[in-house]
């Protein structure tokens, strides 16, 4: 498949990993992290991690868009759903992340009318095809997902659809970054950066990473190859001695990105002060909220919502795995009581997510060969 | 996404996916499309067109 094959092909991956091998220094451990959900999944679905030399760590991020939504938010979800006359959409790995007392799901089981939608234009579609009840779409994720809800948002406006809103869990990726960063128990050594959102972004929002902490960022594609030179391309920063942002990703990123979606994101959101990330706490203007311009379409100002902030169960460690302090094995109940099919965590819920992909892709080796 | 037929009025295109599947794309952040484009979709939303792959590393 065209876009795809190419950058899947073992022995160019090979070359790679022997150019990587030949950047490195022996004595010396690096930690890159890949911020993105997405990257993750595919380091562990092609076994990546296993062509690095043993001294180049990997460390996950904070950017699987599940994992980051506080068991609060679930449960302000929840409390909107079980609403009389409510219909409440949302994508699907958002009905499994548990809230205090059950997910979504367990709601939906329980006569709540919850429905998965694939888009924000799903949910709109639903509430055309009914007029006599409240439809609610939920929504998460980043940058990448934000201007779909937003242009979602204008055609609700546009064709007068006033039984549909929005609860808007959106975040932006920078803020956590820049936590990540002034983290005392974190060292890092460069980023892989995310391709999707930079797609929206563009490359300008992470020079402040080479800028104010002297740690090279390369924009990355998701397919194995992408990651494969991402990595090389970050050594050769270091072996170099030089600190920028570079953008491997060339073929669907362009360097300012969707100049389009970032006006249309900001006509209709606007940052909130503060927002809670999961594990990570709360993050100065790090979520977004609908701009007074679209506050009708507000589901939060519509519905009455709880607000309550809820502690992650005393056994989940997934913040620690957010801020890659640990491994997900190195949680204390990963793959035992918590799995893809009754997880505890938001981590082991999506694919997206750290514990999920290790679990799923029976990466449970806790020594790597040296390539 | 391949794009399969452009609905212009209302910025809408029908996408096939890499295994044939096809759905809607909302198509105002990349517009204009043309039948036979590849497009970044997201949540239903056409986030970039996909430019020739130049990045391949040379073996």
């Amino acid at each position: 498949m065209k876009f795809v094959d190419e950058f899947r092909d073992a022995e160019l991956g090979r070359a790679v990993a022997g150019e990587i091998l030949s950047l490195v220094e022996p004595g010396r451990h690096y930690k890159l992290m890949e911020v993105c959900g997405g990257h993750t999944h595919s380091i562990y679905k092609y076994g990546i991690d296993d062509l690095l030399p043993a001294n180049v760590e990997l460390v996950h991020g904070p950017g699987c868009p599940v994992c980051v939504i506080p068991m609060g938010r679930v449960d302000d979800g929840i409390a909107v759903a079980h609403q009389e006359g409510v219909i409440f959409t949302c994508f699907g790995d958002m009905m499994r992340v548990p809230g205090s007392n059950g997910s979504l799901l367990d709601a939906k089981a329980a006569g709540a009318d919850i429905r998965m939608v694939y888009s924000p234009l799903d949910a709109l579609r639903i509430a055309k095809q009914n007029p006599d009840r409240e439809v609610v779409f939920f929504a998460i994720g980043f940058e990448t997902t934000a201007p779909s809800t937003a242009l979602t948002l204008k055609r609700a406006r546009a064709e007068h659809q006033t039984n549909f809103s929005v609860m808007c869990s959106h975040v932006t990726i920078v803020p956590p970054v820049r936590a990540l960063l002034e983290s005392p128990d974190l060292r890092l050594d460069g980023f892989i950066g995310p391709g999707h959102v930079s797609t929206v972004v563009g490359g300008r929002p992470f020079e402040f990473i080479p800028a104010d902490y002297g740690r090279p960022v390369v924009i990355a594609g998701f397919e194995p190859l992408d990651i494969l030179q991402a990595i090389a391309m970050i050594l050769r920063q270091l072996a170099e001695d030089r600190c920028e942002v570079e953008n491997q990703y060339k073929r669907v990123v362009p360097y300012e990105g969707n100049l389009r979606a970032l006006e249309v994101m900001a006509e209709v959101f606007e940052l909130r002060p503060h927002f809670e990330w999961r594990g990570l706490g709360f993050i100065s203007h790090s979520g977004l909220k609908l701009s007074d311009a679209y506050a009708d379409l507000d589901a939060e100002v519509r519905f009455s919502v709880p607000g309550v902030r809820v502690a992650d169960p005393k056994a989940c460690q997934c913040g620690e795995v957010l801020k890659g302090v640990i491994k997900p094995w190195e949680c204390k109940v990963f793959g035992t009581a918590c799995t893809p099919e009754r997880p505890i965590g938001t981590c082991m819920v999506s694919s997206e997510g750290a514990c999920a992909a290790y679990y799923n892709f029976g990466r449970f080796a806790r020594e790597r060969q040296v390539v | 996404m391949t794009v399969v037929a452009v609905d212009l009025d209302r910025g809408l295109a029908l996408c096939a996916g890499g295994d044939g599947a096809r759905s809607t794309v909302e198509t105002a952040l990349v517009e204009p499309v043309q039948p036979g484009e590849v497009l970044l979709v997201h949540a239903g939303t056409a986030l970039a067109r996909l430019l020739y792959p130049t990045e391949v590393p040379a073996a």
